[in-house]
């Protein structure tokens, strides 16, 4: 891909990474960097650089393969914990949510559900499944990204993961009520994963929820 | 002016707050034999013997001068039964006495209400670390919500209860942050974030056997901090980019690890907002941060009579209304 010698210009900064704009032929690409952290020790944060990068290079093709919208991914380059995707159009959830109406929002949230099933039946779970990591579109539809933390896996821990960290970054981030989003995003869950898939998730969901301290019934 | 009492875990505590300034803050900690750790009953039986000295103590001044609390405050949980029910015996005591109104306070809401009192945060991410808490927090729709914590053990169980298994001095964190210095080496331990919640257990297992299997303290006592706070730290990150606040507080006796702090502070700068951290004094359990509490919350409304003074020993958070926050 040779990041080092595209046109770039600054995208967004997330936690661990920086986004930028840039063209590969007619292409409109996003170029993801994981920056090094000041505050962590260079040998381990080397390894867990690389590490993510590579799997998060193969999870987001593989959760297309699943069905699941994503960016595609155009190049990679390992060496420099740098990998370019295709540019998808639209306004990330943490902006949106609070300004859509209470059927959009849950139209959504059943769409998204449809395809977090489709994600957790193909084998693969997100791990960092937050409003912001969900690209809605202009036709209002979910697109997934930022698998960094995705993985392959089909134990219902980790899928449980994923359903109880939206349901968080909803109470922690949005003045919208979480219960009749996390209904619909349960409806459109069950329509994709399975009755099995879904029985488990939720209860592992469930269970993660109350993990935390002094809960007085577990 | 607020009397506050603190007795949760190992720590019985009583101090004046006034009009927001701290007055007095006189605290007595317990300190089981190396190798052990708090002993619920033990703990308890120390509070009995030093709270009326302790009390004493906070309601003069230096100069011999006597205090009249307008609120008594006392810690309702969460923490230990039979401490917290030896600082609501003096509580309701004091307050059927003096005629006062009583005001339950969360231990944990009170860490938190004394960092933004001391650090003039309005509205930050807060970072809560200490014996029974390792958690991030923000502020929204009136109370505390947990956007990360550890699903498992805290922060300061693991350096505990490492410091037990290697027979280091107490307290542990002390002398894991000293050996910490001296080691260089990154051994191979496991780092786990879920999510936005941090594990230890699995990490403090895997220290504590590569200890027993003679690898050098240092080194284990360096790894173990090196990636503990590492994990804690992304986890702050992440909660900073998706909460999007401008401020990080850090509260909790944990936080004065100075290893960790550098890398909090370095997260905070990264993200170009403001931090924050609790002065050695009164990061560790106090009297301060409840008498701090208990007047906020008075002038919200809070207090219950004797009768109905019982003590929580397992409380979230996030069932606590808090409506004193943002700050103005």
């Amino acid at each position: 891909m040779g990041a080092s010698k595209l046109e770039m210009e600054p995208f967004h900064r997330g936690a661990e990474a920086n986004l930028f704009l840039s063209t590969i032929d007619s292409w409109k690409v996003v170029v993801k960097q994981r920056i090094s952290k000041a505050y962590r020790n260079a040998s381990l944060d080397d390894k867990i650089r690389r590490e993510r990068t590579l799997s998060e290079v193969s999870t987001m093709h593989d959760a297309k393969a699943a069905g699941v919208k994503a960016p595609s991914i155009t190049g990679v380059e390992a060496e420099t914990d740098t990998f370019s995707m295709t540019f998808v159009d639209g306004t990330i959830a943490r902006d949106c949510l609070d300004g859509m109406s209470p059927r959009e929002a849950t139209t959504l949230f059943e769409k998204l559900g449809a395809m977090i099933g489709l994600l957790h039946s193909g084998g693969i779970v997100h791990g960092d499944l937050t409003t912001s990591n969900i690209m809605v579109t202009l036709e209002r539809d979910p697109f997934l990204v930022d698998f960094g933390m995705a993985r392959r896996s089909s134990d219902p821990e980790d899928r449980g993961v994923d359903l109880h960290l939206l349901q968080l970054s909803i109470v922690t981030s949005h003045l919208k009520d979480a219960s009749p989003l996390v209904k619909a995003l349960a409806t459109g869950y069950s329509k994709t994963a399975g009755r099995a898939i879904h029985e488990s998730s939720w209860a592992k969901a469930r269970e993660i929820s109350r993990r935390g301290r002094y809960f007085a019934i577990r | 002016m607020c009397l506050g009492i603190e007795s949760t875990a190992h720590t019985f505590g009583a101090s004046i707050v006034n009009d927001g300034r701290i007055i007095t803050n006189v605290n007595r900690t317990y300190r089981p034999p190396p190798g052990i750790g708090i002993h619920p009953r033990k703990a308890s039986e120390h509070h009995v013997t030093v709270s009326e000295d302790v009390v004493a103590k906070a309601i003069k001044s230096p100069n011999g001068h006597q205090f009249h609390p307008d609120i008594i405050a006392y810690a309702a949980g969460p923490g230990l039964g039979p401490c917290l029910r030896i600082g609501a015996t003096v509580a309701r005591a004091l307050a059927s006495f003096l005629d006062r109104p009583l005001v339950p306070v969360h231990h944990g809401v009170a860490h938190l209400d004394i960092a933004m009192s001391l650090g003039k945060a309005r509205d930050p991410l807060a970072v809560l670390i200490s014996g029974g808490h390792t958690a991030m927090l923000v502020h929204l729709n009136n109370r505390w919500r947990v956007y990360g914590e550890t699903q498992d053990i805290t922060l300061g169980n693991v350096l505990d209860m490492f410091g037990r298994e290697a027979k280091l001095p107490p307290p542990g964190g002390r002398s894991v942050e000293d050996l910490a210095k001296r080691g260089h080496r990154l051994l191979d331990l496991p780092y786990t974030v879920k999510g936005n919640d941090v594990a230890y257990s699995g990490l403090l297992t895997a220290a504590v056997n590569m200890f027993h299997k003679g690898a050098g303290v240092e080194d284990v006592c360096f790894s173990l901090q090196e990636i503990a706070f590492s994990m804690l730290s992304e986890a702050v990150e992440r909660s900073l980019v998706q909460t999007r606040r401008d401020e990080v507080v850090v509260a909790g006796g944990v936080a004065a690890n100075s290893r960790l702090r550098e890398m909090l502070e370095s997260v905070a700068k990264d993200h170009d907002a403001s931090f924050y951290q609790v002065p050695v004094e009164y990061s560790g359990d106090c009297g301060a941060q409840i008498a701090c509490s208990g007047s906020l919350a008075f002038k919200h409304g809070a207090k219950v009579s004797n009768a109905d003074s019982y003590v929580i020993p397992r409380w979230r958070m996030d069932e606590v209304d808090v409506p004193w926050v943002p700050r103005n």
